[in-house]
């Protein structure tokens, strides 16, 4: 009896080691047990994606998280105003190519590093490198790590295929091609409707994010070696021109106030052959309630400018912790982040129409599977691969910097002095530009 | 206890002139002459909402807002935009008030219909105009086109972007003048009219002579309370254009909001506010005189 006693003791010993030993290969999830953490989110899919899982962190971890989510407009005024007046937020979305430096400056943003490479931390099967580098690229400031990427985006030039079939087009692989085939196809009559050749973004500040894939591709840059404005180069001036010239010559009337809605309803109703905007309008596209062209739609990387650079941007949105928070909650907001940017929530995130940043999910049999838009997939890991994080110019004021930005492109459009406006622009951007 | 209560009942009882307002008093002071001297104290400072706490400098706001073309830019669009709209607006509204001011069949129901512009939400017409003005999709250019003359482009030029919206102000706000010239104009004494058709005045005349002049303080009226709101148009303006082409419909106000909620330069985007009110304030004085000066008449 005694033996058989002593044999049960030493087994259940043995368990309890062997358990101990399979946790210690992972992380105890448990250790913010009872914290309770309050993140600020977009109403964004994503945010839909991940709120009815929330309850299975809670159970795992045992911290409650409380998630506030707003319209985006709403939702980065509100997020300005709860951070400037130390409201307690310990974790928020953010759009890094749009508010880092901003809230960097300002003392919002911790940096993450520490936490990925704490195994006390941070999980094994995370796998940071499962990430592209293009988006942890675009999460940092100063070579910090700041936020973890849930949503990663780039823009596609997408064509109709029936059309360039039709007509025995080639799809554009440089910007010259791109100007021909725009030409070629403006004013051609197709079911008894006009057509324009491409529909862009002119409506100022809102049309450089797509115009800086153009600014790129033409070797251009926002600022030079000396940190001054590069408007006034040749190269800049060139993309600026050539944009306006696109819109003006090939694309639909009024190309001013086309913002992305116009633009890609232009597209949808079938009047225009190609346009160049966000890959995620794909949804849009390929919708048979909304548009008139679903199922006929090709996609591809943007073309070549005159040196033979293709360099689309991307652009994401990003989970991050607040600085102002305290390390308690700091740390179960980080458990927090990982969970929902591990493997298992990013592969759920795409399926359910967010575009991962992971690479995985990506590859995955269950994507793969469902996938009816290969081309789309393909042109846009190739951009994923190729894409700038920095999209947006490498300043505290962004909107002030893009709003001159955007005169730019409005007179090029109108077919005003391109180089006079940019020149003035530059001068304006010196003056103005915080950093 | 209850001479210590009726002792509290006195000494409020004498001082009744301060106690009972003075809740009223507290939220004004809160919601109101709070806000507005901090709005003033920003007005000398730098401060962009979260990059540290306001820094005084005086009266930097105002020299920069002299060198920024973007402030020219808005004066030149609100003194346009605002002209243009309040003149033709008095003018339309005086017209169709004179003819209102007739009784003729079913005149009850036109001018129940005629008012629904001004009773509609700003915002909801405006995002119906912005699609109707589309230039490609919108129903204006196409009802052109059906007709055979040439489609515009609206708001997407730059040098139609105002008249079209003082277009679409005057359809909206047209009616209110109307309403209230229609107010004056039912409460004018008839003798003066009497008289002048006895001596074989002719309508011209009549209307010359004797009803604008009569109608002037009303008219003055109209147009202050009128120019009130529209020196600060904004819910048509951001809607419809967001202050597009460029800066071609940004008035002096649109700007001051951009400064202050799309860049969040708190100090700069105050002393825009400031001048947009000294603006409105100046003309308002004017405006004053104008009625003080047609009542002795």
């Amino acid at each position: 009896m005694r033996k058989a006693l002593k044999f049960a003791a030493m087994a259940g010993l043995l368990c309890t080691s062997l358990i101990s030993t399979s946790a210690s290969a992972g992380i105890d999830w448990k250790q913010s047990q009872g914290t309770e953490i309050r993140f600020l989110m977009n109403r964004h899919p994503f945010t839909t994606y991940i709120e009815p899982k929330v309850a299975e962190f809670e159970k795992l971890t045992g911290i409650k998280v409380v998630i506030e989510a707003f319209p985006e407009d709403q939702y980065r005024n509100k997020l300005t105003i709860e951070l400037n007046s130390g409201g307690r937020v310990d974790g928020y979305m953010i759009m890094p190519g749009q508010d880092d430096l901003y809230y960097s400056k300002a003392g919002w943003l911790q940096p993450l590093d520490a936490y990925i490479a704490d195994p006390k931390l941070t999980d094994a099967s995370w796998d940071p490198k499962d990430f592209f580098a293009s988006f942890a690229k675009a999460s940092s400031v100063n070579g910090e790590q700041i936020g973890v990427v849930i949503n990663a985006e780039t823009s596609l030039l997408a064509y109709r295929k029936d059309l360039f079939t039709k007509f025995k087009q080639k799809v554009p692989t440089t910007m010259k091609e791109l100007e021909q085939v725009a030409k070629f196809f403006y004013g051609k009559e197709v079911d008894g409707k006009k057509l324009v050749g491409i529909t862009l973004r002119g409506k100022k500040a809102a049309a450089t994010s797509q115009w800086v894939d153009f600014l790129y591709s033409f070797g251009g840059s926002w600022t030079n070696a000396q940190g001054k404005s590069n408007f006034a180069s040749p190269e800049d001036i060139a993309a600026f021109k050539f944009y306006g010239d696109l819109l003006r010559k090939y694309g639909p009337q009024g190309g001013t106030m086309l913002h992305w809605a116009e633009s890609t309803s232009t597209f949808m109703e079938g009047k225009a052959a190609m346009i160049y905007d966000a890959n995620v309008f794909k949804a849009l596209y390929e919708n048979p309630k909304e548009s008139k062209v679903a199922g006929e739609v090709g996609y591809a990387v943007i073309p070549a400018g005159p040196k033979g650079l293709r360099l689309p941007h991307v652009s994401n949105w990003s989970l991050s912790i607040s600085k102002t928070s305290a390390p308690e909650r700091q740390k179960a907001a980080w458990l927090f982040i990982q969970w929902a940017t591990n493997k298992e929530n990013g592969l759920g995130a795409l399926l359910a129409g967010v575009p991962s940043g992971r690479k995985s999910a990506w590859d995955s049999k269950e994507y793969k599977a469902n996938d009816k838009q290969p081309d789309w997939t393909a042109a846009t890991m190739k951009s994923f691969e190729i894409g700038q994080g920095q999209w947006n110019p490498p300043v505290i004021n962004v909107p002030e910097i893009r709003d001159i930005t955007g005169q730019v492109i409005v007179d090029a459009i109108e077919g005003k002095d391109v180089a006079a406006s940019a020149k003035k622009a530059a001068a304006l951007m010196d003056k103005k530009m915080e950093r | 206890m209850t001479a210590a209560l009726s002792a509290i009942s006195r000494f409020v009882n004498r001082r009744q002139r301060f106690f009972f307002p003075a809740p009223a008093v507290a939220v004004l002071f809160l919601i109101i002459v709070l806000p507005i001297a901090f709005n003033l104290y920003l007005t000398f400072t730098k401060w962009t909402v979260g990059l540290g706490q306001p820094q005084f400098i005086g009266f930097g706001n105002f020299v920069e807002a002299f060198g920024d073309e973007r402030v020219w830019n808005g004066v030149r669009v609100m003194i346009y935009f605002s002209g243009a709209s309040l003149v033709l607006e008095l003018t339309l509204g005086l017209m169709i008030a004179l003819y209102f001011n007739r009784a003729f069949r079913g005149s009850e129901a036109v001018q129940a219909i005629y008012i629904i512009p001004f009773a509609a939400t700003p915002v909801a017409v405006a995002l119906i105009w912005r699609i109707m003005l589309n230039p490609e999709v919108g129903v204006i250019n196409y009802l052109l086109r059906s007709v055979g003359l040439p489609p515009g482009l609206w708001v997407s030029n730059e040098h139609m972007v105002i008249p079209t919206l003082v277009m679409v102000d005057v359809w909206k706000w047209t009616p209110m003048i109307t309403l209230i010239v229609l107010a004056g104009l039912k409460s004018l004494p008839p003798d003066p009219y009497e008289a002048a058709r006895i001596d074989g005045a002719n309508p011209l005349q009549i209307f010359w002579y004797i009803t604008l002049p009569l109608i002037r303080p009303v008219l003055i009226a109209a147009l202050m309370l009128r120019s009130l709101d529209n020196l600060k148009e904004f819910d048509l303006i951001y809607t419809i254009t967001q202050g597009g082409p460029g800066i071609a419909s940004e008035t002096l106000y649109l700007y001051s909001y951009n400064v202050s909620f799309g860049y969040f330069k708190a100090g700069y985007g105050s002393a825009l506010m400031v001048v947009v009110f000294l603006v409105v304030l100046v003309f308002n004085v004017i405006m004053n005189r104008l009625r003080r000066d047609s009542s002795v008449v």
